[in-house]
């Protein structure tokens, strides 16, 4: 994303569990400066915080690295979020590469909770400060009506890692083999704009009695690589439904890629190339990116995984 | 309507029922058989039908003939209530829903009054941590009065919580309440260099953004806030009720045996300045911290604890380092006895364990009683059966609260 726009200085903070994107992010350019603060807890396990030369920040443009991986470490992260704006700052923007809870976005029957209202909510309360409503950047939220959930106070950016999927296609040797397929018709809707000049297969899930099994919906996967392009993964299960159903179509190659590799339980244990047999290597490459620290760290590019990183994305936006 | 009966009345009013519910006296199984009537203007008699529902437990006094609202509920004397009077066109129903961590003090609540009914809400977790809630028979609670009963013992269970907070108000509910009886970071609520994270600001920040309902702004309930300049630090779509645990402890005072000895001991002027005047019938004594060198010591700073059984009373108690030290302080300048009281039992790391009890005349050994509230339930869970403590139930309070 090149914007001829006046580059403007930033001072980013982050939270302990982003520290390796944040370097990553600081590195991209020289305007962007790494702040610290200092995470400590009472006794009661509530945070003590302070944030280091505060004075210094007033008038600069401040931005905060969070990561929401688990509900614990949401308010010692918010009481940061809430607490920099009132700095004085001249702008203040709000990295969330993965917004958790965004499955989690309808009321289907009364008395459902949607905690993604919740969490959109509570960032929605973030003070504004000297240059306004702040910035709340997002990589490929999972519903795209959740922008609407968002109040006035922020100003929600959102972003997608699929540019450097497209990225890394064209390095690849045969890049002009690739087939993208799309798990359901929800991935297909948030991202086949951007992919449209590849062929595309899309699956569907259907009801067979009690079961629901992956079928392929339409295109031709036979004799090609093909590439599933979904925004997130939990535990892996329709991805490794929809392999099955591309290989037995005649698919000769299956990779994936996801924005947010959230893996509960370790269940990436699963596609680890060690793990398995020659024969039960389904994926040959599964592409991630950095948007969740913790499985980040865990996976380390262990085969098939490829860590594509955000750093990049995130310094641009961070000039907006 | 007050009646004045030679074995003490017991009789509570409920205006749309036109019934009475009965109680007896612990000292007396008496049942007055009258009949009822409704007098449309403030008459000085009239007479009752009592139903038969034997509860054991309470004492009811009517304070005055004049005014035929003005009764006072003395609950059972571990669970005193405030001896503020109750207004009784208290029909109003509540549904109350509550955190899991607090379902022993919902039942209590519940159980005393017919008006607050217990509700249900599924907590369950996906794989990836995040909460997956449903709130039982939502349909049912649309024009109810709602309160939802929490506890913020961690950072961890706040967000489950908050997400029924935030979903409850927008159910069509005629009204919501929000029980929160112990506000956590409360005492971080202070920015003394910038760069200080008053993490008080962040939770009232969140609090305040609960939706407005159909009966207007979210009450919310706190009891025995740290500092009392928080109130100011909530929005306009919360209206905070502040309450205190501290006629539970007066209640309790006057039950024992030594009732006429007790000085009230504060450990700070903090603490001096929140409850001096709830206690001011009582002797009083102040300690302070004074420096001394690099050290910080308690010392005696007001009144005189010689020969009297001291009650220290804070808000809250996290270590208990400080109380542990006041009492060595009072022991030393010759208090009989020492007991503390705090309406909230933090104490982070099992730190109850220092807290000894003396049965020996030995103050400086240990405390003759040691009451908490039950608004910390993780903590009350330990040592409810374990000497000194006492646990003081705020559920009567609460209960009376949900009817404003």
């Amino acid at each position: 994303m090149s914007i001829q726009a006046k580059k403007k200085q930033v001072l980013l903070f982050y939270c302990l569990e982003s520290e390796d994107l944040a370097r990553k992010i600081a590195s991209q350019s020289e305007l962007i400066h790494l702040q610290s603060i200092n995470w400590r807890s009472f006794d009661d396990g509530f945070p003590n915080l302070f944030i280091n030369n505060a004075h210094e920040i007033r008038g600069e443009h401040v931005a905060f690295l969070a990561s929401f991986s688990s509900p614990g470490v949401i308010f010692e992260q918010l009481s940061v979020i809430f607490a920099l704006p009132r700095l004085f700052v001249a702008s203040f923007t709000l990295v969330l590469p993965f917004f958790p809870t965004g499955s989690f976005e309808r009321m289907e029957e009364e008395g459902d909770v949607a905690t993604a209202f919740t969490m959109a909510r509570i960032l929605s309360n973030i003070p504004i400060s000297r240059g306004g409503p702040t910035s709340l950047v997002i990589y490929d939220i999972h519903a795209l009506q959740e922008r609407f959930y968002f109040g006035d106070h922020v100003l929600p950016c959102f972003e997608t890692g699929i540019p450097l999927l497209k990225q890394r296609l064209h390095q690849l040797s045969d890049s002009d083999n690739i087939v993208v397929a799309f798990p359901d018709d929800g991935a297909w809707k948030r991202f086949h704009k951007q992919l449209d000049h590849f062929p595309m297969v899309v699956c569907a899930k259907v009801r067979e009695g009690d079961q629901r099994i992956v079928r392929l919906k339409e295109g031709n996967p036979a004799g090609c690589h093909v590439v599933i392009v979904d925004d997130l993964v939990q535990s892996g299960g329709t991805l490794i439904e929809c392999q099955k159903v591309l290989a037995a179509h005649g698919a000769t190659k299956v990779s994936a890629y996801v924005t947010h590799a959230v893996f509960p339980n370790r269940s990436w244990g699963r596609f680890i190339h060690k793990n398995c047999e020659n024969s039960e290597r389904a994926f040959a490459y599964f592409w991630i990116t950095d948007s969740c620290p913790r499985t980040v760290k865990a996976i380390a590019n262990e085969a098939p995984f490829e860590v594509l990183s955000l750093a990049g994305s995130i310094a641009d936006a961070l000039q907006i | 309507m007050s009646a004045a009966s030679p074995q003490g009345p017991c009789y509570l009013f409920s205006s749309d029922t036109k019934t009475l519910k009965t109680t007896t006296t612990s000292q007396s199984s008496h049942f007055h058989k009258y009949k009822s009537v409704f007098p449309k203007c403030g008459l000085d008699q009239f007479r009752c039908e009592l139903s038969s529902s034997f509860d054991n437990r309470w004492t009811v006094d009517c304070v005055t003939d004049n005014n035929p609202i003005h009764i006072i509920l003395k609950p059972p004397s571990s669970m005193s209530m405030a001896s503020s009077s109750t207004t009784l066109k208290q029909s109003k129903k509540v549904c109350l829903f509550y955190c899991a961590e607090m379902k022993a003090l919902a039942e209590r609540i519940a159980s005393e009054s017919d008006t607050i009914e217990l509700r249900s809400i599924t907590w369950r977790t996906f794989a990836d941590g995040f909460p997956n809630l449903f709130i039982s028979n939502a349909h049912g609670i649309r024009g109810q009065h709602v309160a939802f009963l929490a506890s913020f013992s961690s950072p961890g269970v706040i967000f489950e919580q908050l997400s029924v907070i935030y979903a409850l108000p927008k159910l069509f509910v005629s009204s919501f309440t929000l029980v929160l009886p112990f506000f956590p970071t409360g005492t971080s609520e202070r920015m003394e260099e910038e760069g200080d994270v008053a993490t008080a600001f962040t939770l009232a920040r969140i609090l305040s953004n609960v939706p407005i309902s159909r009966g207007g702004p979210t009450s919310l309930v706190v009891f025995d806030i740290h500092a009392l300049q928080e109130r100011f630090y909530f929005g306009d779509n919360v209206l905070p009720c502040f309450e205190s645990g501290v006629p539970l402890l007066k209640n309790r005072l006057q039950q024992l045996p030594d009732s006429d000895n007790i000085s009230i001991a504060f450990p700070d002027d903090g603490a001096w300045k929140r409850f001096h005047k709830q206690l001011q019938h009582f002797p009083t004594i102040v300690c302070n911290k004074v420096r001394e060198g690099d050290q910080r010591i308690v010392r005696l700073k007001e009144g005189d604890p010689k020969g009297r059984h001291v009650v220290i009373v804070d808000d809250l108690v996290q270590s208990g380092g400080t109380l542990i030290e006041c009492q060595k302080m009072l022991a030393k300048h010759g208090a009989a006895k020492i007991s503390a009281y705090v309406t909230h039992g933090i104490f982070p790391n099992r730190s109850w364990e220092r807290f000894e009890h003396d049965t020996k005349g030995c103050p400086e050994n240990g405390f003759n009683y040691f009451w908490i509230t039950d608004s910390c339930p993780l903590t009350v869970k330990e040592v409810k059966n374990r000497q000194p403590f006492e646990v003081l139930s705020l559920a009567s309070s609460i209960a009376a609260t949900l009817h404003i």
